[in-house]
C-alpha cells in the first residue's frame, strides 16, 4: 500500500502577470519515482520547484527586468501562489514552516551540474555541516562515504576527496550532486532534468541509480524523455500548457493514454 | 580553384588593412610605454640622489663656558636634562667650523662659512650629549650633514661654470669644500633617516616619514571604513533587495558618485566632520573618512559587478541544500566573487592614496614637522607632501619631491602586488 508524500491541492503559480500553472492537483507517492513530462514551457519545473518552496527565490531578488510595456506593470514585483501543497498531511506553505529546513527535508539535483568549486569531500560534507547531521569528523567521514556509496560514485573517488569536484566528468559531477543531496538527510528528492546534459551512458547510470535511490527517498523527476520516465518512473503526470492533463500509473499513461492530447504527446505528434 | 584579379585585389587590400591595424596597435603601445619610461627616467634621475647625503666630519669641543652648563654645580637630573636641551649649540657648531678655517676673517665669508654645516647638527650634538656618548668638556669628532646647498653642488646639480654671482654655491665655499675632500673629511651616505625623519624647513634635514606614516593611517582608516560598508551594500543591494524603483534611485546615484570630483567630497568633510561634528584638523582620521566616501561607491560597484557575475546556479544549489540566504552568501557567493572586490577594493585605495584635493580641504596640507603618533594627530601624506615640497624654493627640494613621488610609486607597487597575491590566493584556493 503507498501513501502520498505530498498532496497537492489547486495549486496555482502566476509570475507577475505571466501564467506559470493553474489548478493543479495530484498525489505524489512516497518511495515511489514521479515523472512529470509535457513541453518547454509548460508548468512542470515550475510545479516541481513549488515542492521545496524554490518559487520563494523568485520573490527575494534577482529577477531580471521585465519588459512588459504597460508601464505600471514594468516591475515584476512577486510571484503569486495559491492552493495548498502538503506534505505528509502538513501544509508546506503555512507561516510556521521555515523554507530552510524544508529544503533540507527536500532536496534538489539541477538540470546542469552545479557542483559547489570546492573538494568532493567539502561537496558533500557540506549539507551535513550545516545542518549539523555530524557530531565529529569520523562521523562525518561516514555520511560522506555513505552518501558517495549511495550515489554510486564512491569507488570511483574515494582516492581523490581532497581534488575539486569540478575536475570530474559531467555524469559523475551529477552523481556528486546527487551524493551531495543525499549527504543533507532528505525524504524527497527532486530531480530537474537530471540527464539533459549527460551522454546517454551517464544517463544510464543515473537511471539505475533513481531506482536503486527509491528504496530510500521519494523521487520527482522532471523529463523531456518520454522514454527515460517509461524506464524509471512508477507514476507519469502529463502536463500542458501550464495544467495537468493527465496523471496515472505510468505503464497505463504510456499504453492507454485516456486523453487524446496525452496520446499525441507520447506517440511524438505534438511538442 | 581559381580567383579573379578581382578577388585578388580585395584580399591584397584586406591583408594590407588587417596590417596597418596591428600597426596602428604597436605603435599606440609604443608611444604609451615610451611616455612612461620618459616619466620613470625622469624622475629616477632627479630623484635618486636625494636618497644619499653628503656630510663631513668635523671636532667639536663641548666646553661649558659655550655651552652654559657649569661643570661644578651640582644639577639635579632634571635640571641637567634641561640644560643640555637648551644649551647653544649654534655656538659650537660656528666654533669648531671657524677652527677649520682660521684664515677666514671678512664677516660675510664667516657668515658663509657658519652656515656650511646642516642646522641638524645642532639635534646631533645634543643627542650626543643627552645619551652620555660625550661628557660637557669632551672634544668629539662628529660626522654631520652639510648644508643643502653644498650637498646639492657635491651631487652635481650646480652648475660650477656659472658665473659666481648666478651661483648659490660661491668660489670661497668651493674651495673649502676641496680642502676638507682632500683631508677626506668628506663622505657620502645612504641617508635612511629620510624614510623616518618629518618634515622641515631645511631639505636636507627633511624627511618624508611624517608622510609615509600619515599615508598609512589614512589608508588603515579608509579601508576599514570602506571596505565592510562598501561589501555589506553590495551584498544587501545584490542579493537581498527588492529591485523596485528606490533601489534604482540609490543604484543612479552610486554611479553619479563615483564620478563626483573629488575635492567636493573634501568640502563634505570640511562641512560635516571639521564644522560641525568638531573633528581635529589635519588628522588621518577625518583624512580617512572623506577619502572612504570617496572610495566607497568604487567599491560598492565593483563589488556588485563581482557578486552579480557569480553563477545563479552556485546559488540554486545552496539553497536547494536548506542553506539560508546568509550561508549561501558567506560560504559560497562570497568566496567565489573574492578575486572581483579585491580588485575593486585595491584600486579604490590606489585612488585614494594619490589624491590631494580633498586633504587639502580638511586642512591636511599644513606643514607639520613631526611624525603623527596616531590617527587623531595632525598629518600630511605623500601626495601632500610632494605638493608641498615641489612648491618651496630651494634647490634641494627639486630631488626630495622625485624621490618622494618614487616612494609613493613603491608603495602603489606593493598595494598592487599584494591585490595581486590576495587575487592569485583566492582563485586558486
Amino acid at each position: 500500500m503507498t501513501t502520498a508524500k505530498f498532496s497537492v491541492n489547486e495549486l496555482t503559480v502566476y509570475y507577475a502577470i505571466k501564467m506559470g500553472m493553474q489548478n493543479v492537483s495530484m498525489d505524489i507517492n512516497d518511495r515511489q519515482i514521479t515523472a512529470l513530462i509535457g513541453a518547454s514551457g509548460c508548468g512542470k519545473s515550475t510545479f516541481l520547484r513549488c515542492l521545496n518552496r524554490m518559487n520563494d527565490l523568485i520573490d527575494v531578488a534577482r529577477v531580471s527586468r521585465c519588459t512588459w510595456d504597460s508601464p505600471s506593470e514594468s516591475y515584476v514585483p512577486t510571484s503569486h501562489a495559491s492552493g495548498a501543497v502538503l506534505m505528509d498531511g502538513e501544509d508546506i506553505y503555512a507561516a510556521s514552516v521555515d523554507a530552510v529546513e524544508l529544503r533540507q527535508r527536500v532536496g534538489m539535483v539541477f538540470q546542469k551540474p552545479n557542483p559547489f568549486p570546492k573538494s568532493i569531500y567539502d561537496n558533500v560534507a557540506y549539507g551535513p555541516r550545516i545542518h549539523g547531521l555530524a557530531n565529529s569528523s569520523e562521523e562525518l567521514d561516514h555520511i560522506v562515504e555513505d552518501s558517495l556509496t549511495k550515489a554510486g560514485l564512491w569507488k570511483e573517488v574515494n582516492d581523490r576527496l581532497k581534488q575539486p569536484g569540478t575536475s570530474l566528468s559531467g555524469g559523475q559531477q551529477q552523481r556528486l550532486c546527487i551524493a551531495r543531496a543525499i549527504s543533507a538527510g532528505p525524504e524527497v528528492l527532486l530531480m530537474d532534468e537530471p540527464c539533459s546534459a549527460l551522454d546517454p551512458i551517464a544517463t544510464g547510470i543515473i537511471e539505475e541509480l533513481m531506482v536503486e535511490l527509491k528504496k530510500d527517498y521519494t523521487i520527482v523527476i522532471v523529463t523531456h524523455s518520454m522514454s527515460q520516465a517509461r524506464r524509471v518512473s512508477d507514476r507519469t503526470a502529463f502536463f500542458h500548457l501550464g495544467e495537468l492533463v493527465e496523471m496515472n500509473d505510468t505503464s497505463v499513461l504510456f499504453e492507454n493514454p485516456s486523453n487524446d492530447q496525452t496520446k499525441g504527446f507520447i506517440s511524438g505528434r505534438f511538442g | 580553384m581559381s580567383f579573379s584579379l578581382k578577388d585578388l585585389e580585395r584580399r591584397a587590400r584586406r591583408q594590407s588593412a588587417e596590417r596597418r591595424f596591428r600597426a596602428y596597435g604597436i605603435i599606440a603601445l609604443g608611444v604609451a610605454a615610451a611616455m612612461l619610461l620618459t616619466l620613470f627616467f625622469t624622475i629616477f634621475t632627479t630623484g635618486i640622489s636625494a636618497f644619499w647625503r653628503y656630510e663631513t666630519a668635523i671636532e667639536f669641543t663641548l666646553d661649558a663656558k659655550t655651552l652654559k652648563i657649569d661643570p661644578t654645580a651640582s644639577y639635579s637630573e632634571d635640571e641637567y636634562r634641561s640644560a643640555v636641551r637648551k644649551a647653544p649649540y649654534s655656538k659650537v657648531i660656528k666654533n669648531a667650523v671657524y677652527g677649520l678655517f682660521p684664515d677666514v676673517k671678512k664677516r660675510k665669508q664667516k657668515i658663509r662659512l657658519a652656515k656650511m654645516v646642516s642646522y641638524g647638527a645642532e639635534s646631533l650634538l645634543r643627542d650626543t650629549l643627552m645619551s652620555g656618548d660625550a661628557k660637557v668638556g669632551d672634544k668629539i669628532k662628529l660626522w654631520v650633514p652639510l648644508s643643502d646647498d653644498l650637498d646639492t653642488f657635491l651631487k652635481g646639480n650646480i652648475d660650477a661654470s656659472l658665473p659666481e654671482k648666478k651661483r648659490r654655491v660661491k668660489d670661497i665655499e668651493m674651495s673649502w669644500l676641496e680642502t676638507l675632500e682632500s683631508e677626506g673629511s668628506i663622505r657620502q651616505v645612504f641617508d635612511w633617516g629620510f624614510f623616518v625623519r618629518a618634515d622641515s624647513r631645511e631639505p636636507e634635514i627633511a624627511g618624508l616619514g611624517g608622510a609615509i606614516k600619515g599615508s598609512f593611517y589614512l589608508l588603515l582608516v579608509t579601508f576599514m571604513l570602506s571596505v565592510p560598508i562598501g561589501v555589506m551594500a553590495a551584498i544587501y543591494l545584490e542579493e537581498f533587495a527588492r529591485k523596485n524603483k528606490f533601489t534604482d534611485f540609490i543604484e543612479i546615484n552610486i554611479n553619479n558618485l563615483a564620478a563626483v570630483p573629488s575635492i567636493i567630497f573634501g568640502l563634505l568633510g570640511l562641512a560635516m566632520f571639521l564644522n560641525f561634528l568638531g573633528f581635529p584638523r589635519s588628522a588621518p582620521l577625518v583624512g580617512g573618512m572623506v577619502l572612504s566616501l570617496m572610495t566607497l561607491p568604487t567599491v560598492i560597484i565593483a563589488s556588485r559587478n563581482a557578486i552579480a557575475a557569480v553563477p545563479p546556479t552556485l546559488r540554486e544549489a545552496a539553497i536547494g541544500l536548506g542553506a539560508s540566504p546568509m550561508q549561501t552568501v558567506l560560504h559560497h557567493v562570497l568566496p567565489v566573487a573574492m578575486p572581483g572586490i579585491i580588485t575593486g577594493t585595491i584600486l579604490g585605495l590606489a585612488r585614494a592614496l594619490g589624491e590631494t584635493a580633498p586633504l587639502i580641504m580638511i586642512g591636511m596640507v599644513a606643514f607639520i614637522a613631526s611624525v603623527p603618533d596616531s590617527i587623531v594627530d595632525p598629518s600630511t601624506a605623500l601626495p601632500v607632501q610632494i605638493y608641498l615640497w615641489v612648491d618651496s624654493p630651494e634647490r634641494a627640494f627639486v630631488a626630495k619631491s622625485n624621490a618622494a613621488i618614487m616612494v609613493m610609486l613603491a608603495f602603489l607597487l606593493v598595494m598592487n602586488g599584494t591585490a595581486a597575491y590576495l587575487r592569485y590566493r583566492a582563485e586558486n584556493r
